[in-house]
């Protein structure tokens, strides 16, 4: 018969296949072994990063719980149906010389009914669930105690806060990190609404901040709001946020900082920015007639990938940024753009110009790099 | 004298080629397909490999930011647009006239010319290489970024790009009448609706789809092009447009996109898990009924993708998404109860069939919590969706193509391809793509967003992304294996015969290769099942 030698080289086949996925199994227990990985831990933590952070605003706190019972179904029909793949191929595989016709069954209309009914059942539970959950965390009220209005442009974001007729009464500064004065300070335990634009001019942006479990776009020509709440127990806290729409070559630069301080530190934080907004800012301090340097921005990068300036005297940058609407300027690191820095130029947009005074520095090597976009920079030869 | 000039030997030693290029025979014009659509998985794979080369550590280490958006844009438009769309064409091209027992399809002419725009649209999308930057704003290509504006950094290329892709939409719209005719008009005596194979089901399906789809996101891409070089103001919000109207428009088209590209993969696994089971596919009306559920609900969910937008009526979309998952289920159900009591032949298509069962199957379950709009706000735009539509689009349709590739390969060539190659192909491939794909869940949950060129190294991303890497790189060897055993097959592969894998449809009632016009003779059609009919007898009744 010619079904003989078919099924030799089918069982030697699957022989060969089974060799093949015994060893890979040795292979890789034999390298955990040898590189020390406890196998429980690993799992575990691979369990943990299948699920989201946990949430800092209530809203994130509601949508993680969604999350579990999602979660929780989704495993139970992934154990379920791999499961059953996973056994029926085990156990109908075709023995060696066995050419019998299996009974040809087409079809079983109470099981067809049972397996279109029950999911039709999860997938509306899981609907109902999620809607409820939608209603709860995706509000905006008008009665909110802060309004903060986050102002995206390529490639940077801005903050401002609004009094309670919806004037701005303080613009906080075009950087990214709280460290450097930048980024959005909230109070925890009261909610806080966020209003989100972009110029038309300018492209969509989205609004993310891992921790909060959520994200809204900025669409140029359009006008959203979103509320949310920082938990009391999280003051003290920063949290990274960044643009989660591709905006174009700066996407991945587009970063900014929460932070959340306890209501009355954050009264005293406001109360203090707004006075020192307010207050005349002091003359600019009149610089020698030293050296002028020429820097220029376009397209978020500096055209001058190396200057140089004469050591221990006081000199002068001029800084040409020629990006329209995007804010830019020069700060001065030692050694490197990560290095200490010695001197922070003003943020303009442009396009525009300003002069810097920049104080006598040592002879040595130094970085120019733009604080609202850390990807520019350039070195700065001091002799 | 002037006779001798004509000499047969003449005429033919320069019409081997050119025969090819003229042909208007859909084998030839298939074959034609799966070689263009397989130049642009490599290429679109070279470019992957550089996304993964330059996220592998934080930094920009191989590429500048622009660069970067060029790569995933052109990563994803070459696999979209001319890989998997194509390769399921050129499938459905050569299949779907000899299961249908036709000798053609019923336009030959238009045939090719479906098949040579999409040479040329590639050539379009490639020549961005070399004027100046390609498209960089992602294959979604929103406005407005794509409008005319500074800092979007898109020149040249976009309007490259815009044309290619209304050229092979213009390609897909012209398959799809063809397709639709030819099942139509042109089924062998006996072939009813109701016996015609699932895999000529799916194409059916599909080309409703790309017919009643492509050409709304020809008026997007026309109106964007009139946007960009003529001074229109379509989507630009600063000149009275509305930049939310291009993403209804263009998703309208592209959901319904995502079922043209596993539907008929969906096809090529129906036809192979009840050859190598040997049992009738379980539920055969049931499964129709739910791929045209598929077709149907596919159209009234494109906003999902506009969830976080905040411009959408979440909870009527939402809804559709959970209840596409049912027919969805019913499919997965109807495959595994094929296999159930079956007598399962562990060839290398059935691997890969099993391989998109378990695989699809979590590209179901993820899609799941996107459905979920609350949870949908944490993970859109995340590297979860990256692994969402991978285990689809890769674990789904690429793992059904190379099923149906192995499966049909006989047919189309004549030759069997080497089964141990082909298993350790599988093997490698599964491995790969898990390692690149499941750590991008995690990467997603812990708030890496997509289309990043560069990530803090305190965000705590590195480790995920090695492996990601690593994965990326392993799934290129596999593709190796692949490469060698399909030219080491073509060349010395044992004779296939007509009818190697005891088969159940009409193609296999012809010679491997088919003649010309395909039958010189057609058994009696009384089921979904002739030949198997053939050789085991007719059912009594049906």
């Amino acid at each position: 018969m010619s079904s003989s030698p078919r099924s030799r080289s089918s069982s030697r086949s699957t022989a060969l296949f089974a060799l093949a996925v015994g060893a890979a199994i040795i292979g890789l227990s034999l390298l955990l072994l040898y590189s020390g990985i406890n196998v429980a831990d690993e799992g575990r933590r691979v369990l943990d990063g299948l699920y989201p952070p946990i949430a800092v605003t209530s809203e994130g706190a509601q949508i993680r719980d969604l999350y579990t019972i999602i979660f929780l179904i989704a495993v139970a029909i992934f154990i379920v149906v791999e499961g059953l793949i996973i056994w029926t191929v085990i156990r109908y595989r075709r023995k060696p010389g066995d050419d019998s016709l299996p009974p040809q069954t087409h079809g079983n209309n109470i099981a067809e009914l049972v397996w279109t009914v029950v999911p039709t059942v999860l997938v509306i539970f899981m609907f109902v669930v999620s809607w409820q959950t939608l209603n709860a965390v995706d509000t905006s009220s008008a009665t909110a105690q802060t309004k903060i209005r986050a102002v995206a442009g390529q490639f940077q974001w801005q903050f401002e806060y609004l009094a309670a007729d919806g004037t701005t009464v303080l613009y906080t500064e075009l950087l990214p990190l709280v460290s450097q004065g930048g980024g959005m300070v909230v109070p925890a335990g009261r909610t806080v609404q966020l209003q989100l634009y972009v110029p038309p001019n300018d492209v969509i942006h989205a609004f993310y901040v891992p921790q909060f479990l959520f994200k809204r776009d900025v669409v140029p020509g359009r006008q959203t709001a979103f509320d949310f709440t920082v938990n009391e127990s999280d003051a003290g806290q920063t949290f990274r946020g960044q643009c989660a729409e591709l905006c174009g070559t700066g996407h991945s630069i587009m970063l900014f900082e929460v932070k959340a301080l306890t209501a009355p530190e954050f009264d005293v934080w406001l109360d203090d920015k707004v006075a020192k907004a307010n207050a005349t800012p002091a003359p600019p301090p009149s610089g020698g007639v030293g050296e002028i340097v020429d820097i220029s921005a376009l397209g978020v990068k500096f055209e001058q990938t190396e200057v140089s300036a004469k050591a221990d005297a006081p000199f002068q940058i001029a800084f040409a940024n020629n990006d329209p609407g995007t804010p830019h300027n020069v700060a001065i690191h030692k050694d490197s753009p990560t290095g200490e820095e010695v001197f922070q130029g003003e943020v303009f947009n442009g396009v525009a110009e300003k002069t810097y005074d920049v104080p006598a520095l040592p002879a040595g090597a130094y970085a120019f790099v733009c604080t609202v976009h850390p990807t520019m920079t350039g070195t700065l030869k001091v002799q | 004298m002037a006779t001798t000039t004509l000499t047969p030997t003449g005429i033919r030693s320069r019409s081997s080629v050119f025969a090819w290029i003229t042909t208007t025979d859909h084998k030839k014009i298939g074959i034609m397909y799966v070689i263009n659509s397989f130049i642009f998985f490599f290429i679109g794979g070279l470019l992957a490999l550089g996304v993964r080369a330059e996220l592998a550590e934080p930094g920009l280490q191989f590429v500048t930011a622009q660069t970067y958006n060029e790569l995933f844009t052109m990563h994803a438009t070459f696999m979209i647009f001319l890989f998997v769309i194509p390769m399921l064409v050129g499938f459905g091209n050569y299949i779907v006239p000899l299961q249908i027992g036709a000798p053609d399809m019923a336009f030959p002419r238009i045939n090719a010319l479906s098949l040579w725009m999409l040479p040329l649209a590639g050539i379009l999308l490639l020549m961005g290489f070399v004027t100046g930057g390609t498209a960089a704003a992602g294959w979604t290509s929103y406005a407005p970024l794509t409008e005319d504006r500074v800092l979007a950094a898109s020149g040249t290329g976009q309007d490259l790009w815009i044309v290619a892709i209304v050229l092979i939409g213009t390609s897909s719209i012209l398959g799809a009448i063809n397709f639709l005719v030819t099942m139509f008009k042109m089924r062998a005596p006996g072939m009813t609706l109701f016996r015609m194979p699932i895999m000529v089901w799916t194409v059916l399906v599909t080309s409703v789809l790309v017919l009643m789809a492509t050409p709304v996101i020809t008026s997007a891409l026309i109106m964007l092009f009139i946007d960009r070089n003529y001074g229109g103001a379509f989507f630009d919000p600063s000149r009275g447009g509305d930049a939310i109207l291009y993403q209804n428009i263009f998703w309208f088209y592209s959901h319904p996109a995502v079922y043209v590209m596993i539907l008929p993969a969906m096809g090529m696994v129906s036809e192979i898990l009840p050859v190598f089971s040997r049992k009738p596919l379980f539920g055969y009306k049931a499964f129709i009924f739910a791929t045209a559920a598929i077709g149907a609900l596919g159209f009234s969910v494109w906003a999902h993708h506009m969830f976080t937008t905040g411009a959408v009526y979440l909870p009527f979309f939402s809804i559709m998404t959970f209840l596409i998952a049912v027919p969805t289920g019913v499919k997965m159900f109807n495959w595994v109860f094929t296999m159930w009591r079956g007598q399962l032949m562990l060839k290398t298509p059935l691997l890969f069939a099993i391989g998109f069962l378990t695989m699809f199957l979590i590209g179901g379950i993820n899609g799941a919590f996107s459905a979920s709009v609350p949870v949908d706000f944490a993970l859109h735009d995340t590297y979860w969706v990256v692994a969402h539509l991978h285990y689809v689009l890769f674990g789904g349709s690429v793992f059904g193509i190379m099923g149906g590739f192995y499966y049909w390969f006989p047919k189309m060539t004549g030759r069997m391809m080497n089964e141990t190659i082909g298993k350790a192909q599988f093997v490698i491939m599964f491995i790969g793509f898990n390692l690149t794909f499941f750590p991008m869940h995690e990467l997603g949950l812990a708030g890496m967003p997509r289309r990043i060129a560069d990530y803090a190294s305190t965000a705590g991303w590195n480790d995920l992304n090695v492996l990601a890497t690593i994965g990326g790189f392993t799934i290129a060897a596999s593709m190796l294996l692949f490469v060698w055993n399909v030219f080491m097959s073509l060349r010395s592969g044992p004779i296939a015969g007509d009818d190697p894998w005891e088969g159940n449809t009409l193609e296999w009632a012809t010679s491997s290769p088919p003649p010309a016009y395909n039958f010189d003779h057609l058994p009696e059609i009384r089921s979904e099942r002739p030949v198997f009919d053939l050789r085991h007898g007719y059912p009594a009744e049906h």
